[in-house]
C-alpha cells in the first residue's frame, strides 16, 4: 500500500468529521432487527409447509387419499340414497297413499 | 397478504374441489347403477334368492291389479262424498253415509293390503318374513298410530283438567 494514500485518508477523514448519531440510535437498530427476525420466523412454517405440499411425493400421496375418501363416502352415500329411493318407490306402488 | 399463505390457501381449494368431484361422481355413479326393478328394494333388503323372488314377484304382480281397482273405488267414493258434502254448512245424512261407506272401503283396502303383506312374508325365510311384515306395517299404519296417539294424548290432557 502507498504510503501516500494513508496519509491522504486521514486528511480526507479528518476534512469529513461524521456527525453525531441520534439518541438511542444502538436501541433501535437492534429493535428493527429483533423485529426483522420475528417476522422472518413467523412466516417460515408457513413457507415449510409450502415447501412440503410441493414436494410430488406428498401431493401424489395427498390427490390419491382425497380421491379415495371422496369415491368411498360417494359410494356409501349413493348406496343408501338409492336404497332409500326403492323402498319409497315399492311402498308407494303396493301401498298408495290413498290405502294408508 | 403471505405469499405462502395465498398459495395454501389455493392448494386447499383444489383439495376441495378434488374430493368433492370424486364424491359426486362416485355417488352419481352408485346411483345411475342401481336397478331399476320395482322390487330390488326387497332383494337387498332382505337378501332374498332367485326363487324367493320368482314367488314375491308372482304375488306381487297378482296384488296389483287388485290394488289399482281399490284405489279406483276410493277415487270414485271420494268424489262420491265430495259431492254429498257440496257447499252446504250441514252434513247431511246422504254425507254421512256416504263417509261411513268412504271409511269401509278404506277399511277393506287396507285389510286387502295387510294380506298381501302377509302372504309376501311367507314367502320370505321366515326372520326375514317378521322384519318385512313388522317394517311394511310401521310404513303404511304407522301414521294412523301417531295421529290416533296424539289424539287420545291430547283427549286425556283435557279431560284431565276439567
Amino acid at each position: 500500500m502507498n504510503p501516500d494514500d494513508t496519509r491522504f485518508r486521514e486528511v480526507l477523514r479528518a476534512a469529513r468529521p461524521s456527525p453525531s448519531l441520534p439518541p438511542r440510535f444502538h436501541d433501535n437498530v437492534w429493535r428493527r432487527i429483533e423485529d426483522t427476525e420475528a417476522h422472518t420466523k413467523s412466516g417460515s412454517w408457513l413457507d415449510a409447509l409450502t415447501l412440503l405440499v410441493f414436494r410430488p411425493r406428498f401431493a401424489y400421496a395427498t390427490v390419491a387419499a382425497l380421491v379415495l375418501a371422496g369415491v368411498l363416502l360417494g359410494t356409501y352415500q349413493g348406496t343408501q340414497t338409492a336404497r332409500q329411493n326403492e323402498q319409497t318407490r315399492y311402498v308407494a306402488l303396493v301401498a298408495p297413499n290413498p290405502l294408508r | 397478504m403471505n405469499r405462502s399463505l395465498v398459495t395454501l390457501l389455493g392448494v386447499l381449494a383444489l383439495s376441495a374441489a378434488i374430493f368433492a368431484g370424486s364424491y359426486f361422481a362416485s355417488q352419481r355413479a352408485c346411483l345411475m347403477t342401481r336397478s331399476t326393478d320395482d322390487l330390488s328394494w326387497l332383494r337387498d333388503e332382505f337378501h332374498l334368492s332367485d326363487a324367493e323372488m320368482a314367488r314375491v314377484r308372482q304375488l306381487h304382480e297378482g296384488y296389483m291389479p287388485q290394488c289399482a281397482k281399490m284405489c279406483a273405488l276410493l277415487a270414485a267414493k271420494k268424489t262420491e262424498v265430495q259431492t254429498a258434502l257440496g257447499n252446504g254448512t250441514n252434513i247431511t245424512a246422504e254425507a254421512r253415509n256416504k263417509l261411513t261407506e268412504l271409511g269401509e272401503l278404506r277399511a277393506q283396502c287396507q285389510a286387502q293390503m295387510l294380506q298381501h303383506f302377509v302372504a309376501v312374508s311367507r314367502a320370505m325365510p321366515p326372520e326375514q318374513g317378521r322384519h318385512y311384515l313388522a317394517e311394511m306395517e310401521k310404513i303404511t299404519l304407522g301414521s294412523h298410530e301417531e295421529i290416533e296417539q296424539s289424539m287420545s294424548d291430547h283427549t286425556g290432557h283435557e279431560h284431565g283438567t276439567n
